[in-house]
């Protein structure tokens, strides 16, 4: 399966309730065309999603909030890991979507073709899920993505993938305008 | 010095309900009273400064308002965190910054040549800065966050040894 397929899948089971926090890049553009607008579109800010998910859940511990991040986003924020880790909240999902390359600057490798999601995910202590393989059928993903957002603590969804982005626009929303609209749906 | 539960529930008072960052030991004792405030102020370390930049703009995007603590090594870190989400999003927060790098620092020369650029860096990345005294300390953080309310973008007060 590919990565935009695993979002395209994400939105046909999400309650609308959620807030998701969206990694720079073509993450954030698939997000935008295929789940419920607004959300949290990150630009830039590599190797943060995961931070600002967490700051999110913990201003809105009323609200589910799902992080999707590439492995590239990942890598280079490795760190917070831990500490998502160690703060522990319960309404903060991560989806890791890998598809082994840096597939919005021209698909340039990534390293993350040596990691074990599980072995990686299990030395954090973080709660996480059986990654979806490639090959896995559209049923086993769903299941996955719904246990991922039933999960009753943080948990973390890793998907390995492969790399076919669709070429999708630039979101028209400036940055401060993404952030107005979760102000006022906060009101 | 100024008395660094004071210091936290002035902060409190006005909105700061998390804070995030990076320890110095300039801001040890401040830490130190962390347990004692946690109740009315949630501190998350954070592994980095710029991961604490990502925390306290996640808590903004969510409504709710966060300081950053670090030192001016750790604002070396923090510039796309800056330039790319803070400020490009216009989040409002208050980065707390040792000014390590002067005078009583110079048996440390990691912080020398920081110490000399940090107000030309935060200058560079456009972020309004106030250095932190003994004197009037309310007073200035009332004009940091009067400017920071004002521009919806985060802003920094600079501590040397022996303020806080």
């Amino acid at each position: 399966m590919y990565g935009y397929e695993i979002i395209q899948e994400l939105a046909t089971l999400l309650s609308g309730e959620e807030i998701i926090v969206s990694s720079n890049g073509n993450i954030s553009r698939q997000v935008y065309n295929y789940c419920k607008q607004p959300q949290i579109y990150l630009r830039g800010s590599m190797g943060l999603p995961i931070s600002v998910g967490l700051g999110v859940a913990l201003a809105r511990p009323e609200k589910q909030i799902l992080t999707i991040l590439g492995d590239g986003n990942l890598l280079m924020g490795l760190g917070s890991l831990s500490t998502i880790s160690y703060v522990r909240p319960s309404n903060l999902k991560i989806l890791i979507i890998d598809n082994g390359v840096y597939a919005t600057t021209g698909h340039q490798a990534t390293t993350s073709g040596t990691l074990n999601y599980t072995a990686l995910l299990d030395g954090f202590g973080l709660p996480n899920i059986v990654p979806i393989q490639r090959n896995d059928a559209v049923e086993s993903i769903k299941e996955k993505i719904q246990l991922w957002l039933d999960a009753p603590e943080l948990n973390i969804l890793p998907a390995l993938v492969d790399a076919k982005p669709p070429t999708l626009s630039n979101i028209p929303l400036h940055p401060e305008e993404i952030a107005m609209l979760q102000k006022h749906s906060k009101t | 010095m100024i008395n660094p539960s004071e210091f936290l529930t002035f902060l409190r008072a006005k909105g700061f309900s998390f804070a995030t960052g990076v320890p110095c030991s300039y801001f040890s004792r401040m830490i130190d009273k962390f347990e004692m405030h946690q109740e009315s102020i949630t501190y998350i370390p954070a592994t980095r400064e710029d991961e604490a930049v990502g925390i306290a703009s996640g808590v903004t995007f969510g409504g709710a308002r966060a300081f950053v603590i670090m030192q001016n090594s750790g604002y070396a870190t923090i510039g796309d965190a800056l330039t790319s989400l803070a400020q490009l999003y216009r989040l409002p927060m208050l980065l707390i910054i040792s000014w390590r790098g002067l005078e009583p620092d110079r048996d440390f020369p990691e912080h020398s040549l920081m110490g000399k650029v940090t107000e030309a860096t935060l200058s560079s990345y456009q972020v309004p800065y106030w250095e932190l005294e003994i004197e009037d300390w309310q007073r200035t953080i009332e004009v940091a966050l009067t400017k920071m309310e004002e521009t919806s973008r985060p802003v920094a007060l600079l501590v040397k040894q022996g303020v806080l």
